[in-house]
C-alpha cells in the first residue's frame, strides 16, 4: 500500500541534508524506516526521524531519487510505504548515542533530557541534530575540526565512561560501527546498532539487504551487540546490488 | 510409520518443502539458514552468464494477497556464484541451480558450472516473465525448449528441471516439449501490473511485473492438473502455497514436491517448518504414510 502524504513543513539541516515533515496516522517506532518511492526515479529506504503528531524522513542527497526528493517544498506529496524493521528497545535511564553522518538521523527519536550523543561527521558543516541534544551531554567530533574535537568517533568514546549507560544505540557507516563494536564490547553495557544494506524489496523476501542469513529489512535494521558477535559479515563483506560480493 | 521423505526429479528429499527461485537465495548465508530452519532444498535465485544490477526499485509492489516483482534478474554472473554454493552448502541438503540464457550454449555453459559447483540438480528458468530476450520469451518456443533440454541431458550428469511459464496459450505444448526433464517446476509468476491512481503512474521501474502469492494458487493448480493428466512425469508444484492445506492440492493435483516463495513475506523463514509439521500431523490422522500416495488422485 502507497501512502501519499503532503509536506507540512520542510527544514533545511546541512547543506546536503533537509528533513521532510508530514502527517501520518500510523504508529512508528525508534529505529524503524519507509520506503520512498519517489516516481519516476527509484524508491530509496529512510529512516523516521521523528515520531510524534508530524512524521519526518531526513534526505542527504546522494543519489538521483534523493536529489529529486531534497528539492521538494511544502505542499509536494511524498509516496512511501512501511514503517519497516525491528524498532529499537525502548530506552530507560541514561542512554549514549552515537551518530556518524546522516547516521543520527534514525537516532533523533531517542533524544531526550537524559541522552548523550557523540554527533560525528567528516566536516563541521555536516553535523546533524547535534543541537536537538542538552549542551552539556553533546561531544560534537569531526575530520575536520572545526568544530568539536578533530579525528573519528572513537575519540568521542573516549571522552565518556560506556558503563554509566542503560544502553549505547549506534548508527552510521558500518566500518565505524565496527570500530564502536570493538571498542564496547567485552563492557558490562548493552547496546544496539543499526545496520544499513542495499535494499530493494524492504519486505524480507528479495535477500538483497542480508547478513549472515538475516534480513536487515524485517530481523532488522537493528540488532543487538551479541547478534552481531555472531554475524561473520558484520564489518567484513556485503553483497552488491546484482548480488556480488565484496569487502566493506 | 509416517516418513515427509520424498524422491522427486532425480533427487532424494528428506521433506518435500523446497525454497522457490529468487526469494531469499542470493546471499549464501541466508540459503543456508533457510536449510537449517527447515526447508528440504533449496532453488539459487536465477544466474546468468554476466553480472546484471536488475532493475531499479520499486522491484515489488504488495497486495492483499499477492505480490508483483520486477526484480530484473539481478545475479552476480556465474562465476562469482560459486562461493555462495559454497556457503550454502554447509546446510547440507540440496541446492538447486537455477540459470537463465537465451540460447543452447549458455544454458549448456551455465549447466557445467553448476554441476562443478557441486549441485544437486539444474532449473532451467524458462519462464521469467519480465526481462526481454530470456525466461518466457525463451519457453515459449517449443522447438528451442525440447533442443535446450535435449543439449543438458545429454551432457550433464545431474538431474534436469525444467520450469515453465504459466504465461502460454497451451501449457500442454511447452511440457510435452521438456518432458525428458527430470522434473517439470509449474508454475512461474503470471504477468501483471500495478498503476497508481494517485501519481498516474506504473509503480513498477519496469511497468511489467510477475504476480505470484495466494491468489495465482488457482492458476499453478491448473497447470499441474492439465499437465499431470496428460504426461507422466514428475511435477514440482509452485504458486500460492501458504500453508499445508495448499501444498495437499499441489500433490493431489499431481506434484509430487513443492517450492514456497511470497509465503516467506508473511509466514517468515518458519514457512517450512510449519508446512512439514502440519503435514505430517495431516498423514498421521489420515493414515497417509508416504506422500507419493497422494500424488494426483484428483485427477479425473
Ligand atoms: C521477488 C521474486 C523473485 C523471483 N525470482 C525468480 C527467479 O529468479 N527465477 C525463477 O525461476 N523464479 C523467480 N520467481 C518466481 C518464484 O520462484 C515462484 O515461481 C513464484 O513466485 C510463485 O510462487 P509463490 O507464489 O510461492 O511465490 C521470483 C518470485 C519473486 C516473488
Ligand atoms: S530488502 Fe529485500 S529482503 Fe530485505
Amino acid at each position: 500500500m502507497i501512502n501519499h502524504l503532503k509536506i507540512e513543513r520542510k527544514e533545511v539541516n546541512t547543506p546536503t541534508v533537509s528533513s521532510l515533515y508530514f502527517r501520518w496516522d500510523r504508529k512508528v517506532k525508534p529505529g524503524q524506516f519507509v520506503m520512498v518511492w519517489v516516481p519516476g526515479f527509484g524508491e530509496v529506504p529512510m529512516s523516521i526521524s521523528s515520531i510524534g503528531d508530524l512524521k519526518c524522513i531526513t534526505v542527504k542527497a546522494y543519489g538521483d531519487s534523493t536529489r529529486k526528493l531534497i528539492r521538494l517544498k511544502e505542499g509536494d506529496f511524498i509516496h512511501l510505504r512501511g514503517p519497516y524493521g525491528r524498532p529499537f528497545s525502548e530506552p530507560e535511564g541514561d542512554i549514549l548515542l552515537i551518530g556518524g553522518g546522516s547516521g543520527m538521523a534514525s537516532l533523533r527519536t531517542l533524544i531526550g533530557p537524559r541522552a548523550t550523543g557523540i554527533i560525528a561527521s567528516r566536516t563541521s558543516d555536516e553535523l546533524l541534530f547535534s543541537e536537538e541534544f542538552e549542551k552539556e551531554k553533546r561531544i560534537e567530533v569531526t575530520e575536520d575540526g572545526i568544530r568539536g574535537l578533530k579525528g573519528l568517533v572513537l575519540m568521542g568514546l573516549d571522552q565518556v565512561n560506556v558503563e554509566d549507560y542503560s544502553c549505547i544505540y549506534v548508527c552510521g557507516p558500518e566500518k565505524m560501527l565496527k570500530a564502536v563494536y570493538e571498542r564496547i564490547r567485552g563492557h558490562k553495557v548493552r547496546a544496539e546498532f543499526s545496520l544499513e544494506r542495499s535494499m530493494k524489496c524492504g519486505i524480507g523476501i528479495c535477500d538483497s539487504c542480508s547478513i549472515n542469513g538475516y534480513q536487515v529489512c524485517v530481523d532488522g535494521p537493528t540488532f543487538s551487540i551479541e547478534e552481531l558477535g555472531e554475524m561473520t559479515e558484520f564489518g567484513t563483506t556485503k553483497l552488491l546490488s546484482s548480488g556480488r560480493r565484496v569487502q566493506i | 510409520m509416517v516418513s515427509l521423505a520424498v524422491r522427486v526429479g532425480g533427487i532424494n528429499l528428506e521433506n518435500p518443502a523446497i525454497l522457490a527461485s529468487g526469494i531469499l537465495d542470493e546471499n549464501g548465508y541466508t540459503m543456508k539458514r533457510v536449510l537449517e530452519e527447515g526447508a528440504g532444498a533449496v532453488v539459487t535465485k536465477s544466474i546468468g552468464v554476466d553480472e546484471r544490477n536488475g532493475y531499479y526499485p520499486p522491484v515489488v509492489v504488495e497486495g492483499n494477497s499477492y505480490l508483483i516483482n520486477a526484480m530484473g534478474l539481478p545475479n552476480p554472473g556465474i562465476e562469482n556464484y560459486g562461493e555462495e554454493i559454497k556457503i550454502a552448502s554447509n546446510g547440507r541438503k540440496p541446492i538447486i541451480g537455477s540459470i537463465f540464457a537465451s540460447g543452447v550454449d549458455d544454458f549448456l555453459r551455465l549447466g557445467t558450472s553448476m554441476e562443478d559447483f557441486g549441485v544437486s540438480a539444474v532449473e532451467l528458468n524458462l519462464s521469467c516473465p519480465h526481462v526481454r530476450g530470456f525466461g518466457s520469451e525463451v519457453g515459449s518456443d517449443p522447438v528451442l525448449v525440447r533442443d535446450i533440454v535435449k543439449t543438458l541431458k545429454g551432457s550433464l550428469k545431474i538431474p534436469v528441471w525444467s520450469k515453465l511459464s504459466p504465461n502460454v496459450s497451451s501449457i500442454l505444448d511447452i511440457a510435452e516439449a521438456a518432458v525428458e526433464s527430470d522434473a517439470l517446476v509449474l508454475i512461474n509468476t503470471v504477468r501483471a501490473m500495478a498503476i497508481d491512481a494517485e501519481t498516474r503512474m506504473p509503480v513498477l521501474s519496469n511497468a511489467y511485473g510477475g504476480m505470484s502469492g495466494e491468489a495465482i494458487k488457482p492458476v499453478g493448480l491448473r497447470c499441474v492438473y492439465e499437465v499431470k493428466k496428460e504426461l507422466n512425469v514428475d511435477i514440482i508444484g509452485v504458486g500460492g502455497i501458504s500453508n499445508y492445506t495448499d501444498a495437499l492440492e499441489y500433490i493431489m493435483a499431481g506434484a509430487s514436491s513443492f517450492q514456497i516463495g511470497t509465503a516467506v513475506i508473511k509466514s517468515g523463514r518458519g514457512v517450512f517448518k510449519k508446512i512439514t509439521e502440519d503435514l505430517e500431523v495431516y498423514m498421521n490422522n489420515n493414515s497417509i504414510e508416504r506422500l507419493s500416495q497422494l500424488v494426483g488422485v484428483a485427477i479425473r
